[in-house]
């Protein structure tokens, strides 16, 4: 009974849940016009600091990851508001380049990050809450779950609440005057600008929001793996990133979503051809560029999808 | 030993400068960033080991043949990548950047299992000459390199200012619709244009080869990257600056080496280029801001 | 534009419908499990190894000197065994991932890899919690054993191997004044790199300057340049022999004639291969040389060059070793039950493998002897 819950596929299901926040951490600034590559470089802000409070000041490790989103948006204002006289191309690279400047000072700053060794024995989420219930008196096996089962279940339920939590948040705010303004930054910036709209108010939110979730997935990311080390959060990684939301759309929230969750699972599905998917993966997205640039999901083909128009009127 | 260090970045620089044209060229008219460009500069250095290497040709005949190999590449990118996504509806201006980067994905994975990880050896008698000035040895290569991208450079530049197919590709830049109008064949020029950028990534690779005896699949990102800097440093689309960028650059990461900390290398591109966006958004020698495109 | 449409909602329906079936696939190879003979000790080992993306020349040596290892143990029919290889492609996540799959399946017996420390990192503590035994083939830095009771290596770590070739390349060459230069970025250099400078240290070399290259970088010439106008007896390089090779060749070019002092991962029949002529004068300790005319290594050499075309480097042989130890504790033990393997393993000593007399240490650790090899004349010879 209950083997379906294996431990390999609530592993991939947590690390789909990360990839969805990191997906939608690229979508927020995006829907305000700002392409943003800096991602993995908050990711690896987040997790550092979460696993440096928790390892060194023995914080829970709900405060370290508080604490790890926090300093990643915070950077997002400090890089935001400079960041405002760059647009389109100019501004990817930019952030590319933030990236990778953070990522050569974790491996320089030996003292502190331990350089490329990495950070060990980071407090992992499951075990803590697994220690957790036991001080209430309960037992994984009285619900017939083995240990590891309960422990990978407890990291995807969990990381599964916040992951729905901030989709909730984003679509809330996407419906209400703070997400009208990006769009119409990201329709028309001078009109927007005539309309009365505070622009550098606007666009600093949401690369900001942008950092903010990429800290919070990086933060989670350090306590799921328990391990981190600067090539963590390499180019391949910010790549990486901005292909989950590209490919799935980038016009929708449901966009980054599916394809955070389809590009972690490909790999995954791949396995058997492990040789060749790399190769698999670049013909993919040359052919989807070609074929639906926009990304597989957009408003036309949600519209179309029967229901989804009205019900959940303004997904996008 | 600045003496030896000069000589050192200006033979880093030449490539880098090199590198950066190719990937000017394609921004400049097509407004796009070719992420694919190290990949196909990657794959011109492979030629040049394969035909010197193992095929034994003269080193004239590997840099022709890697200018024709990459050539092809070129064509292939355009014809397959970029055209299909050319003039097309709602197209956002991601979507030639991570067609491209699909592009970089597959040749790097492709000529990983072609040619193995490793590193691969260019072994070539040219590349063995050196001069002796006192304690000073400069090799042939390095002069070489140096002038090949001088006179790239300056080429590129008479061509485009006085032909006729330079100043269609100019127009083009300028803008589509009117350049066709005008009757500039532009599906033309910009074949012409990738094909043109991709082989000069094909003569940098070989130079790479020849200058620091090493070729790997993954030496197309990180020069790339660097490639990719620089074009912003120097002012994206503009010859002169993809140059003088790319010799700063070469100078600045030999000297950081030289006087300061090693470890911050490869951050030096992009610390340098996230001042002069914030100081000078157009670049050096950027005339005007590139409306996001 | 309506028929457009269509095709894009096709073409979505389509990508839903291969991942569905994908992921029905897989669930079904996880059915399988071992067939089980009646007379010989059948065990499945998963493996994790680096087979895509940069440093897959590692992984790929890993894999064939797993599979000439599971080809002769298998003929020679006294245990039987399966390996299952996933790809890491080198990050710590995807290893992780491939572990969880190895693990969840019951029929497990123990997991050789991955390649890479940073892998291993993450990947060790799960093994060992599940109470699966775990060994590195390639794993040399510090801290490997000590993640816990059902972790192993047999790759001799750096703390064994640099001291002893420092100090041997120091007494013959009397070398007083070091440069030193290392990979920054990557685990294996890193670490290597602290023992060389604490080994440096205690010996009371004077160190005239310390100079880092990152990962992809084809041009040394700063660095070296740097350190030739220091003037050094000798340096020490702690580089993975693809950029080891490359240092030594820009090295010689540029007039640095002295004796380069490498780490575990330096030591490869590439570096002649890559460097030619400027390969002389490499001194690495390893448990591994190649150009041994030891009957076993001879053999070795020969039948690999027959099976995949290229002489065999470290990794290979020493994943060679790795099956060859994991067949022999799943003797002593009897039965492919993990308790039992874990605790036969544990108990291997003096085996005598490819690279010498091999034991663990009580924490899992490698005790055997390294040997300190030179290259001179474009050939590995041992140090005297």
């Amino acid at each position: 009974m209950l083997d379906f819950i294996n431990p390999y596929y609530l592993q991939i299901g947590s690390f789909i849940l990360i990839n969805i926040l990191l997906a939608v951490s690229v979508y927020v600034p995006l829907s305000s016009g700002q392409l943003s590559l800096g991602s993995a470089g908050f990711m690896g802000v987040g997790a550092y600091t979460s696993a440096l409070l928790t390892i060194n000041f023995d914080l829970p490790i709900m405060v370290g990851v508080v604490g790890g989103a926090c300093v990643a948006g915070i950077l997002g204002i400090i890089i935001g508001i400079p960041s405002l006289r760059l647009t389109g191309v100019y501004l990817a690279i930019a952030t590319l380049g933030l990236g990778e400047v953070i990522r050569v000072i974790f491996v320089n700053w030996d003292s502190v990050t331990k350089g490329s060794i990495g950070l060990t024995g980071i407090p992992q989420i499951g075990r803590e809450l697994l220690n957790l219930v036991r001080g209430f008196g309960f037992e994984p096996s009285m619900i017939g779950l083995k240990n590891n089962q309960f422990v990978f279940l407890m990291v995807f339920l969990l990381l599964f609440i916040i992951v729905m939590a901030t989709i909730w948040f984003v679509v809330r705010q996407q419906n209400s005057r703070v997400g009208r303004s990006f769009s119409s930054i990201q329709m028309d910036e001078k009109a927007a600008e005539s309309m009365g709209i505070n622009i550098t108010y606007f666009k600093v939110l949401s690369f900001a929001q942008g950092a903010f979730l990429a800290g919070l997935a990086g933060s989670l990311f350090a306590h799921v793996m328990g391990y981190i080390s600067p090539s963590d959060f390499s180019y391949h990684r910010a790549v990486e990133i901005l292909i989950f939301t590209v490919f799935g759309g980038s016009e929708v929230i449901i966009g980054s979503i599916f394809g955070a969750i389809f590009l972690t699972l490909i790999p995954e599905v791949l396995r058997f051809v492990s040789e060749y998917r790399y190769i698999i993966y670049g013909i993919m997205l040359v052919i989807l560029m070609a074929v639906r640039p926009q990304g597989i999901l957009d408003i036309h083909l949600l519209s179309r999808v029967k229901g989804l128009k009205r019900s959940k009127g303004g997904m996008r | 030993m600045l003496l030896e260090q000069l000589i050192n970045g200006l033979t880093l620089g030449s490539i880098y400068a090199i590198v950066a044209l190719g990937f000017t060229l394609v921004f400049g008219v097509l407004g796009i960033i070719n992420m694919a460009h190290g990949e196909i500069f990657m794959v011109g250095a492979f030629v040049g080991v394969m035909t010197t290497g193992v095929l034994g040709w003269p080193l004239w005949l590997a840099f022709i043949a890697s200018i024709v190999v990459t050539g092809i590449l070129g064509y292939l990118l355009e014809r397959m990548t970029l055209r299909p996504l050319r003039g097309k509806k709602g197209v956002s201006h991601l979507a030639p950047l991570i067609s491209t980067i699909g592009v970089s994905i597959l040749l790097e994975n492709l000529s990983h299992h072609i040619f193995g990880a490793g590193n691969k050896p260019f072994r070539t008698e040219f590349a063995e000459i050196s001069i002796e000035i006192g304690s000073v040895s400069i090799y042939i290569v390095q002069i070489v390199i140096f002038v090949i991208s001088i006179v790239l450079m300056i080429g590129l530049s008479v061509w485009l200012s006085k032909t006729k197919a330079g100043k269609a590709l100019r127009a083009t830049a300028e803008n589509l619709e009117t350049a066709s109008i005008l009757g500039v064949n532009t599906k033309k020029i910009i074949t012409l244009t990738v094909i043109i950028a991709s082989a000069m990534g094909g003569i940098a690779g070989i130079l790479v080869g020849m200058a620091f005896n090493s070729v790997s699949p993954q030496m197309g990102l990180a020069i790339g990257l660097k490639g990719l800097a620089i074009i912003i440093l120097g002012g994206m689309g503009n010859v002169k600056g993809a140059m003088v960028g790319g010799l700063i650059l070469g100078l600045s990461e030999t000297f950081l080496v030289a006087y300061g900390d090693s470890g911050y290398r490869d951050a030096i591109a992009f610390i340098m280029i996230i001042f002069i966006l914030l100081l000078r958004p157009q670049g050096i020698f950027g005339s005007k801001i590139a409306e996001g495109r | 534009m309506k028929v457009l449409r269509k095709a894009s909602l096709f073409f979505s329906v389509l990508m839903l419908l291969l991942l569905t079936a994908c992921s029905g696939e897989s669930t079904g190879n996880e059915g399988s499990t071992t067939e089980q003979t009646d007379e010989k000790i059948s065990a499945k080992f998963g493996v994790i190894s680096y087979l895509t993306g940069a440093g897959a020349a590692y992984g790929e040596a890993i894999t064939q000197g797993l599979k000439l290892a599971q080809s002769e143990i298998n003929e020679n029919g006294e245990v039987n065994i399966e390996l299952v290889i996933e790809d890491s492609a080198g990050e710590a996540e995807q290893a992780l991932s491939a572990s969880q799959k190895l693990m969840s399946d019951d029929s497990t017996l123990a997991i050789i890899g991955p390649t890479l420390s940073t892998e291993f990192f993450a990947v060790a503590p799960e093994a060992d919690l599940n109470g699966i035994t775990i060994m590195g083939t390639s794993t040399t830095a510090e801290g490997i054993p000590e993640i816990g009771d059902y972790v192993f290596r047999n790759a001799i770590p750096e703390a064994l191997a640099i001291p002893t070739a420092m100090e041997k390349a120091i007494e013959r060459t009397g070398a007083k004044k070091v440069a030193m230069i290392y990979g920054n970025d990557d685990v294996l250099t890193q670490s290597g790199f602290d023992t060389m400078k604490k080994t440096a240290e205690e010996m009371g070399l004077e160190i005239l300057t310390i100079e880092t290259f990152q990962k992809g970088q084809s041009d040394y010439n700063a660095q070296l340049t740097k350190i030739k106008n220091t003037n050094p007896d000798l340096i020490l390089a702690s580089a993975l022999y693809n950029e080891g090779a490359v240092i030594m060749d820009q090295a010689r070019k540029m007039g640095i004639e002295v004796p380069f002092v490498g780490g575990n991962g330096f030591n490869s029949p590439q570096v002649i291969e890559i460097a030619g002529d400027a390969a002389n004068g490499l001194i690495v300790a390893t448990p591994w040389f190649g150009e041994s005319d030891e009957q076993k290594v001879v053999e070795f050499n020969e039948k690999y060059e027959a099976a995949y075309g290229k002489r065999p480097d470290q990794f290979a042989a020493q994943a060679y070793d790795a099956l060859y130890i994991y067949a022999d504790a799943l003797k002593r033990a009897g039965e492919a039950d993990r308790e039992l393997f874990h605790e036969a393993l544990a108990e291997t000593k003096d085996f005598e493998g490819l690279l010498g007399n091999f034991s663990f240490d009580e924490i899992g650790d490698v005790v055997m002897d390294v040997k300190v090899v030179e290259i001179k004349d474009g050939k590995f010879i041992e140090f005297e």
